[in-house]
């Protein structure tokens, strides 16, 4: 799952990375994958709660491919899920297609709607991109809750189920299956040429011009495949919980998804997997036992997402990174000491 | 100052740099691009922490001290990006500089002393100084340093990108400064200019001082001679 | 008045900024003669705070680069400090009217919320900000801006652990009867809150402009290191600039308690018009909050009386995106951009 393997090429860690997964990546996922079948992850709502995970997971991993590269947050990230999720809902309600097809639909949708932010905010900067993208999210939340005969506004709207019956298991191995499908695809985008482009517009958008990337297209490219994610992601969330409210359109909605993908790490896209299932997963446990102390487990997040910003504002990547650069860094300082050494004489 | 060590972050810029500076000093601090000389003058400023090494100025150990703590005892910087208030007029960056000051008339003297060194900013007093010309802003970079009675200059290359005769212009200020009783650490990459105005040299090669005496004598060593003035 | 500036004048008025006041004044003209003065009268009195907010915001953006998307949150900190200090003197006040208290028992209760706000933001500065920028400057402006994110999710929550989730409100300031201009009744309090933003805004136009604080603040925006070169000590200024800003904020919560009673995300819709106001002006831009404030308030006053409730954040949001499609700088952009683009 990580790209920390991305020297060796030759060998099964070879062939792993050159679909963005290395060893420790593929044990990982493996474990994701026999967890909700061992004591005590077994029980359905510890399922749940490993579904919420992966749901937050997937969504990291398409919001660091904007934010991480592009380095353009965006802030309206719910909506464009929510867009997703309601277009699911409808289309399947009105035409009664199955929720495996029209999730694909909403996630078009909001890739659409993605392709045309990423036009229109194209001459905006840095908090101005920002902030375009979340006004697109506070009125995309306003006209839900507004347009209530088509969405039912506060009062949900209901969504049929993927499969019938009342296990979550095989909803946790579609989330799983999405998320897993996500990584890889944006992963393999950033190995290529994009990824190249992607980060020098980020990094200096006059010198990625000057020296012949064309943002226009990398930007508009980047948008859309990030948004159509989202609206996947957002499609399952609604054919999952079976109702979806405008809520899911708010801003902290987006804050969730962000605290997440900047825990896990800027600009890794795994970090964020990682990240997700520990912590959302201890939110949920924090919630369920301090129940008479509503909302500690937000100001829990905010806490951490304040203390990685100050003291740690890589993440759990960076500190992976870390481990293998070791390495690299006592080399480097044997080489200081020899120019100490040298000036000595 | 003693063996200074100083740098960005991972990055070690200055190897056991020591220098000293008496009261009332001219000495320059000549070296290549990119040996250190701007670093050394940032760390002693306050600006830039020192790795390891020891900071003297007055007596007090001044290691950690901050830039603006410096200032308040009597030493000034003028930096290489001169840091001006672009948005600000003439003046109004001038009185900037004086800040510190309690006394209205001290500061009214100094402005005096500063437009009878650089007539030229008395002629722009209104004008903000972001659309000084090159050679102005330096000259109100300068002034600026000395509206706060500083006991200690630091000047960062005042030749850079300076027509010849306003470089006259801005050594000849500073040796009237001098004069008056003001030490000077003047950092410059015109060697032969520097060593004539000022009376003590060090030379700082890829972050250690390689020689150091009267400038006199300097200017006729073998290895200067040869490096930095071609002959 | 002489040719060169009229002819200024005229040329104002066809830049887009000149454009956009013009339409509005002839906006709110048009409307409330539809619709009646009171529509031009809640604008006014919520435009002014919410300028307010803004140049708070800008203040923080200009200053110390950074987006503060906790700004709201000192709005709740100041409406839920006005709430306690009032609430609990009104009850007194039932049972031993006090003439001389009653009266200034809302002046404590705005100047209390004004004070408890800039305490918070030097704490929030003192805690958080000057630990970042010990520690790291890369990237500043980004995890900046995720820190505010960080402390606008700890102090809604905070607020509903200990406070709870209910609202928090008084009914009016003063027990007096209303003010008549013409044949329009306005009460006593929206008057003095629509005076309190427009003193505070005066004040700081004179603070920074002619205070040597006012003047130490502009260098250290500036140029921080030029100002650490001059003798100023940047942290002091730097928390300085937070208690201005948050106080601001705390100031506009305190005084609007009587519209917006407080609960934990009271400073949500006030932040979502700060930032459209600043996206409007342009970032930085202090003089263009005033007009701006007046700008969204009015959007949104004429928005929920034409189409009702919940609409109005919908429909100035999409004339914003518009106007940032054609003025990518805002409305009034000027030269000065390089810093706020990164
Ligand atoms: N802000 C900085 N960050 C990292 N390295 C720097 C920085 N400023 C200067 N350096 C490096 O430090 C070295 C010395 O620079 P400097 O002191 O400016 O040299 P000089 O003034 O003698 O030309 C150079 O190699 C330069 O690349
Ligand atoms: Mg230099």
């Amino acid at each position: 799952m990580t790209q920390l393997t991305q020297d060796n090429s030759t060998g099964f860690s070879g062939i792993l990375g050159k679909i963005c997964l290395s060893p420790m990546g593929l044990a990982g996922l493996a474990i994701l994958f026999l967890l909700p079948l061992v004591p005590p992850f077994n029980q359905d709502y510890m399922i749940r709660w490993l579904i919420s995970g992966a749901i937050v997971a997937a969504a990291a991993v398409a919001f660091d491919f904007s934010a991480g590269y592009l380095g353009i947050v965006n802030f309206g990230y719910a909506a464009f899920i929510g867009l997703g999720a309601y277009t699911s809902a409808i289309i399947s309600n009105k035409i009664g297609i199955s929720p495996f097809i029209t999730i694909f639909a909403g996630a078009l949708v909001s890739a659409g709607l993605g392709v045309l932010t990423g036009i229109v905010s194209l001459r905006l900067r840095g908090m101005f991109a920002i902030c375009f993208t979340w006004f697109i999210g506070i009125a995309l939340m306003g006209l839900c809750l507004k347009l209530d005969w088509l969405t039912r506004g506060p009062l949900g709207l209901q969504c049929d189920g993927f499969f019938e019956g009342n296990s979550s298991l095989p909803y946790y191995y579609l989330i799983l299956a999405i998320m897993i499908f996500t990584y890889l695809v944006l992963g393999l985008m950033i190995r290529s040429d994009y990824g190249l482009a992607f980060r020098a517009i980020g990094q200096n958008m006059e010198a990625a011009m000057t020296s012949g990337v064309h943002p226009t297209k990398y930007r508009v490219i980047n948008f859309t495949m990030s948004c159509f994610f989202a609206g996947l992601i957002g499609g399952f969330y609604g054919h999952y919980y079976g109702i979806l409210t405008p809520e899911l359109l708010h801003t902290q909605k987006t804050v969730e998804v962000l605290v997440i993908a900047y825990i896990g790490g800027r600009s890794s896209l795994w970090g964020g997997i990682v990240a997700a299932f520990p912590f959302i997963f201890a939110m949920e446990l924090l919630r369920s036992s301090l129940s008479d102390l509503p909302g500690i487990n937000l100001i829990i997040y905010g806490v951490f997402l304040i203390a990685i910003m100050v003291y740690y504002p890589g993440g759990v990547a960076q500190f992976f990174k870390n481990l293998t650069a070791r390495k690299q860094r006592s080399t480097s300082s044997t080489a200081q000491k020899a120019k100490t050494a040298e000036a000595g004489v | 100052m003693k063996n200074l060590n100083a740098g960005y972050g991972f990055l070690k810029v200055l190897w056991d740099v020591s220098i000293q500076i008496d009261r009332g000093e001219f000495v320059a601090l000549v070296g290549p691009n990119g040996a250190g000389k701007s670093t050394t003058l940032k760390t002693i400023s306050g600006l830039l922490p020192p790795q390891s090494g020891k900071i003297t100025f007055d007596g007090q150990v001044i290691n950690n001290q901050d830039c603006a703590l410096n200032c308040r005892n009597g030493l000034s910087y003028i930096s290489e990006e001169l840091n001006l208030f672009t948005g600000m007029t003439v003046l109004e960056n001038l009185e900037m500089g004086a800040q510190l000051l309690d006394d209205k008339n001290k500061m009214e003297e100094n402005l005096q002393f500063v437009f009878e060194l650089f007539p030229r900013l008395e002629e722009r007093v209104g004008q903000y100084a972001g659309t000084l010309s090159g050679g102005e802003r330096k000259m109100l970079a300068i002034a600026r340093g000395l509206m706060s009675n500083p006991i200690l200059v630091l000047v960062d290359e005042p030749s850079l990108g300076l027509a010849p005769q306003v470089t006259e212009e801005v050594f000849n200020a500073l040796k009237v400064l001098n004069k008056k009783g003001v030490t000077i650490l003047l950092v410059e990459q015109n060697v032969t200019k520097t060593l004539k105005f000022s009376s003590r040299a060090y030379i700082l090669e890829k972050g250690e001082v390689v020689l150091e005496g009267p400038s006199s004598e300097l200017i006729t060593n073998d290895h200067v001679k040869q490096i930095y003035l071609g002959t | 008045m002489n040719d060169s500036s009229s002819a200024k004048v005229i040329e104002w008025l066809k830049s887009a900024g000149g454009i956009t006041v013009t339409c509005t004044i002839l906006v709110a003209i048009a409307v409330s003669f539809h619709k009646g003065p009171y529509v031009l009268v809640n604008t006014l009195v919520t435009g002014g705070m919410w300028a307010l907010m803004a140049i708070g915001v800008s203040l923080l953006f200009g200053v110390m680069n950074i987006s503060n998307f906790a700004h709201g949150e000192y709005f709740m900190i100041g409406s839920l400090t006005a709430y306690y200090i009032m609430n609990p003197l009104k009850q007194y006040l039932l049972e031993t009217p006090n003439d001389f208290l009653s009266f200034i028992t809302p002046i404590l209760g705005i100047a209390g919320a004004a004070i408890v706000g800039a305490i918070a933001g030097i704490v929030t500065d003192k805690t958080i900000f000057a630990q970042l920028r010990k520690r790291n400057r890369e990237g500043w402006l980004l995890n900046c801006f995720l820190i505010t994110i960080g402390i606008q999710i700890i102090l809604i929550n905070v607020h509903m652990l200990v406070f709870g989730n209910t609202f928090k409100g008084v009914v009016n300031y003063w027990d007096v009867p209303s003010v008549a201009f013409g044949d329009v009744y306005v009460s006593v309090d929206r008057v003095v809150v629509f005076g309190i933003a427009m003193a505070a805004i005066v004040l700081f136009w004179y603070l920074m402009m002619y205070t040597s604080l006012g003047k130490k603040i502009r260098a250290v925006a500036q140029d921080e290191n030029g100002a650490r070169m001059v003798g100023i000590q940047v942290n002091g200024v730097y928390s300085t600039t937070f208690a201005l800003a948050c106080g601001f904020a705390a100031l506009a919560g305190g005084s609007l308690l009587f519209m917006f009673p407080s609960y934990p995300t009271v400073g949500v819709a006030p932040l979502y018009n700060s930032w459209f106001i600043i996206i409007l002006v342009g970032f930085g831009n202090v003089a263009g909050a005033v007009p701006g404030g007046f700008m969204i308030a009015l959007f949104q006053v004429v928005t929920r009386t034409y189409m009702g409730e919940g609409w109005e954040n919908v429909i100035p949001m999409f004339l914003i995106a518009m106007i940032l499609i054609f003025k990518p700088y805002g409305i009034f952009a000027t030269k000065v951009r390089s810093v706020w683009e990164q």
